[in-house]
């Protein structure tokens, strides 16, 4: 069992496991340098706890499995008809799948790529030394978060996208996470995506799971670099059942004039943490970050951003809404960094929960830190039940109280939903907010 | 003859700077420097405390010595400070070898000069500004004026030493209730050391019937100030109560870490109000006093209401958070507060509301202003238990940037355990508008003017909550700080 400092004993354990799974598969480890610092990292820092401010409302060592196992590479039961299952119907483009962490060339669509390159992170260490040597693990700070360093630790696999300098990428690109397991199991992955000079390009990502009533622990870290003037959407749902938790963190670095969107929706998890940062180093920049939680059950879902401003000239726009029942918990925690030079700064934030339950938490802390003089930066963070007078009005046209409130809420979520651009995507998940706010 | 410019009235000003930064010249009697228990033990002996109170005392320094060793000074806050070293200073001075005044005559002529110098009515001049004054400086009580007027009402407004010696069972009954030793660091320093402070109690159903105002002034070099202010607000009372301070220029830091409790019971409102001006430092951010205070107001009973206004300007690093915790139904928590930091200030200062009674409502209104090299950070809590049917709660924090070397922050923090809880948080933070100041700079206000105008303005909404007398010196000090800040 993890004990209070599970450092030693968890870390040591998860060393030994890795090498009894990973050991002899010949896989390149072109990693080295990430690995040692990844280590020390953690040992330094261990798994948080709710005394690290920035874990102050979730507790992530009671989600750690008891048991540390890593996925055995060998076992692959995901066929394409399960991934079929997994389809958004009506949306174009190429599905990618990754099993355990592990990118599946055979499941995933990779035919006419042209001068698009998406392949193994392992691959693209041989196939393309100097994009990885230029950004792989140039962004997520090692040093200073827990996960990001376990992730290092490890010599991981998953998707290397790369989008050259003026291509536009037409079809969306939709990449397919699945857990599949019959035990207790950890699964690390690692991606980077790298979006060339003008490209333009839409990334989807959904995680699922197969695991039924069993546990997993899904630590997921993925780079994102978005050259200048690239104009990029990106989209995460996560919908992997009550048993799953996860840490997911998302590094995103901006240059010049580029333009970044990124929505995060989550449905039926156990405990879910997401990280999204977005470094805006370049000028007039754009970025957009958005999400939305909708948590029933025991359900808890902890969304923390981060927008660092360090150029001057950019906007930053930022809308968050969590529906929280039962005994579920919602927690939103966004900074907005405006750095000394990042002048002309136009940043924006809004936060909103609407909790239905008494037993339901939910925790907002929007955060400002400016440097800057010339700016102008907002935010504005509501919490609440439903509009009572908008719920008799519904009463009053005979709609029951059930319909009503669903009505409501789904008119709530509307907002964030309406920022997706993809109209099948849209109405794929119009359907499973239906589904969730019954 | 060269005339008098803008920028000689600009140097006089910078020069002139903290004009309360005089140091007056009396015999002290001190404890040994250090902190220890015999230093506990000598503070309570120099002040004849019964024992409950030392044992109290010698409490809460065992848990200071105990959170000391376990984590020192909490690192959460956004403010950079030097290792303060609580071996090196001396915890009770005490001015002209005399622990305690009997009379107003009995004061030295040099500490009544001083407080006329810091316009402080302490003799026949209070009978004409018609506010009652307890005055402390460094560690002692030095006078409480209209005692008489205000026993006529009931009302019971002493140093906090005398209220030891004549209302025990009340000072027993509420000291540490709403702020305990084992709060923190500070609030367990200031419990083992406390030297004197305030004491205010308000019978049932009695209206104070003048502002009460306590000034504290730290004049010894090398000594921290720990005064407790405990104020308790009976069933139907009413009392607007007035803090001012200030200090000489030191080169070194000071320490001020002092504790203030209210309790309002059914019905009873306490308004609150801070003037903080304590030495900030110079403009380099050398000495200036560190004001690490424990605040909280207690809305014990029904429909009671607790008011916290601070216009907060002085100090090298403020660190307070005056918080309200609304127990009783239907109890209203509210808090005012403008935070002014120039030069190296550092401020991280906000409020707690802490919704517990059903139907409980608060406010929080903060503007902050930073300019030259200072940080100001707000940090508040909003927090709606389980139980705390029908909350409401609206926030707004703003802050205004003058130049571009300063930081503004914040930090809000909201956690809702009830569905039928309603709060709202709204920030902004910008510059002065460069339309403002256009549109005043072509009607020919200078640039100064202009600036006072547009930052008076914009506190205002606070100031406005601040008693007459304050409201008026509050302005005033907000334009003296302001001089110097454009260009």
């Amino acid at each position: 069992m993890l004990t209070l400092k599970p450092t030693s004993d968890f870390y040591s354990r998860a060393l030994l496991e890795y090498d009894r799974v990973f050991s002899g598969d010949g896989a390149p480890r072109p990693f080295a340098d990430l690995r040692r610092r990844g280590r020390d990292a953690f040992e330094a820092l261990g798994i948080p706890t709710k005394r690290d401010e920035e874990w102050k409302h979730t507790d992530i060592r009671k989600a750690f499995p008891s048991d540390v196992s890593f996925f055995d590479p060998v076992a692959l039961r995901i066929t394409l008809d399960d991934v079929a299952s997994h389809s958004i119907p009506g949306l174009d483009g190429r599905t990618i799948v990754v099993v355990n962490g592990v990118f599946e060339p055979s499941l995933s669509e990779l035919d006419g790529l042209g001068e698009i390159v998406i392949t193994s992170l392992r691959a693209s260490a041989d196939a393309h030394p100097e994009l990885m040597q230029a950004h792989f693990g140039r962004y997520a700070e090692v040093g200073e978060n827990s996960f990001v360093a376990l992730n290092s630790a490890f010599d991981l696999d998953g998707v290397f996208l790369y989008v050259p300098d003026g291509v536009i990428v037409e079809q969306p690109i939709r990449i397919l996470h699945v857990i599949d397991a019959d035990k207790e199991v950890i699964v690390q992955s690692r991606h980077l995506f790298v979006f060339g000079q003008n490209s333009q390009a839409r990334v989807i990502e959904t995680h699922h799971a197969r695991t039924g009533s069993v546990n997993s622990f899904g630590n997921h870290v993925t780079e994102i670099v978005v050259g200048r003037d690239a104009v990029i959407d990106h989209y995460r749902v996560e919908d992997e059942g009550d048993n799953a938790a996860q840490v997911n963190t998302t590094q995103v670095y901006q240059q010049d004039r580029s333009v970044f969107s990124t929505t995060t929706f989550t449905f039926a998890s156990g405990l879910v943490r997401n990280n999204v940062n977005v470094v805006v180093d370049g000028e007039h920049c754009e970025s957009s970050l958005n999400g939305l939680y909708i948590a029933r059950g025991d359900q808890h879902v902890d969304n923390r951003t981060l927008v660092d401003h360090a150029k001057p000239g950019c906007n930053s726009n930022e809308l968050y809404k969590g529906i929280i029942y039962d005994r579920a918990t919602g927690v939103f925690n966004g900074k907005v960094l405006v750095r000394r030079a990042a002048q002309q700064t136009n940043a924006y934030q809004q936060s909103q929960g609407v909790v239905l339950s008494d037993d339901a938490d939910h925790y907002s802390k929007p955060e400002l830190e400016i440097f800057a003089d010339d700016v102008k930066c907002s935010h504005g963070s509501t919490t609440g039940e439903i509009d009572l007078d908008a719920l008799f009005y519904c009463r009053t046209r005979g709609i029951s109280f059930e319909d009503a409130r669903a009505l409501l809420l789904y008119a709530f979520a509307h907002d964030v939903v309406k920022r997706v651009k993809l109209e099948p995507l849209r109405d794929w998940l119009n359907a499973r907010i239906d589904e969730r706010l019954d | 003859m060269p005339t008098y410019t803008e920028h000689d009235f600009f140097e006089d000003v910078a020069e002139e700077g903290y004009k309360y930064g005089f140091v007056t010249d009396v015999a002290y009697e001190k404890a040994p420097k250090g902190l220890s228990e015999d230093t506990v033990r000598y503070i309570s002996a120099q002040k004849s405390e019964p024992d409950w109170l030392l044992e109290n005392r010698l409490k809460a320094y065992h848990q200071f010595m105990k959170m000391l060793e376990e984590g020192g000074l909490p690192s959460w806050a956004h403010l950079r400070m030097p290792e303060i070293d609580f071996q090196d200073a001396y915890y009770f001075a005490a001015p002209g070898k005399k622990a305690k005044y009997d009379s107003i005559d009995d004061v030295p002529q040099e500490i009544l000069d001083d407080f006329a110098r810091l316009g402080i009515p302490l003799g026949e001049q209070a009978a004409l500004a018609g506010v009652a004054v307890d005055a402390v400086m460094d560690s002692v009580s030095i006078a409480t004026t209209f005692k008489e007027e205000l026993e006529k009402h009931g009302v019971i407004f002493c140093s906090f030493s005398d209220a030891v010696e004549n209302h025990p069972d009340l000072v027993q009954k509420y000291m540490g209730s709403v702020v305990p030793y084992t709060d923190n660091l500070f609030a367990a320093l200031n419990s083992a050391v406390f030297s004197d402070g305030s004491f205010c109690y308000i019978p049932p159903g009695v209206r104070c019937p003048m502002e009460l105002s306590t000034y504290f002034r730290i004049n010894e070099a090398n000594t921290g100030q720990f005064e407790r202010t405990l104020l308790i607000c009976d069933e139907g009372g009413y009392v607007s109560y007035m803090e001012g301070c200030t200090a000489p220029m030191r080169d070194e830091n000071q320490l001020h870490a002092a504790i203030v409790e209210i309790i309002a019971h059914k019905d009873a409102e306490v308004k609150y109000s801070t003037v903080q001006n304590w030495y900030p430092g110079n403009a380099e951010g050398v000495g200036g006093i560190f004001n690490f205070v424990t605040k909280r107001g207690l809305c014990e009973g029904a429909r009671s209401k607790i008011t916290w206004t601070q216009l907060e300007t002085g100090s090298a690093i403020t660190w307070k958070y005056p918080s309200c915790i609304l127990k009783g139904d239907y109890s209203v928590g509210e808090f005012y507060s403008v935070a002014f930091t120039k030069d190296y200030q550092q401020a991280d200062t906000g409020t707690k509301m802490i919704h517990l009674g059903k139907n409980t409502r608060s406010t929080i209104i903060s503007k902050g202003i930073s300019a030259g090299h200072s940080d100001n950070s707000y940090r508040g809590l909003v927090r709606v238990n389980k139980k705390a049917t029908g909350a409401r709660n609206f926030s707004q924090c703003d802050s205004l940037l003058i130049g571009d070397q300063c930081g503004a922050h914040t930090f809000p923090y909201i956690e809702i355990h009830n569905s039928t809880a309603k709060v709202e948080h709204e920030a902004t933070t910008s510059k002065i508008g460069e339309d403002q100041m256009f549109y005043c700079r072509q009607r020919g206000i200078s640039e100064q003017d202009a600036l006072n105008l547009i930052v008076n303005g914009y506190a205002k909404e606070i100031l406005a909550q601040l008693p007459m007398e304050f409201a008026v010196e509050a302005q005033k000090l907000l334009s003296v700080q302001l001089e110097g800040s454009v260009g």
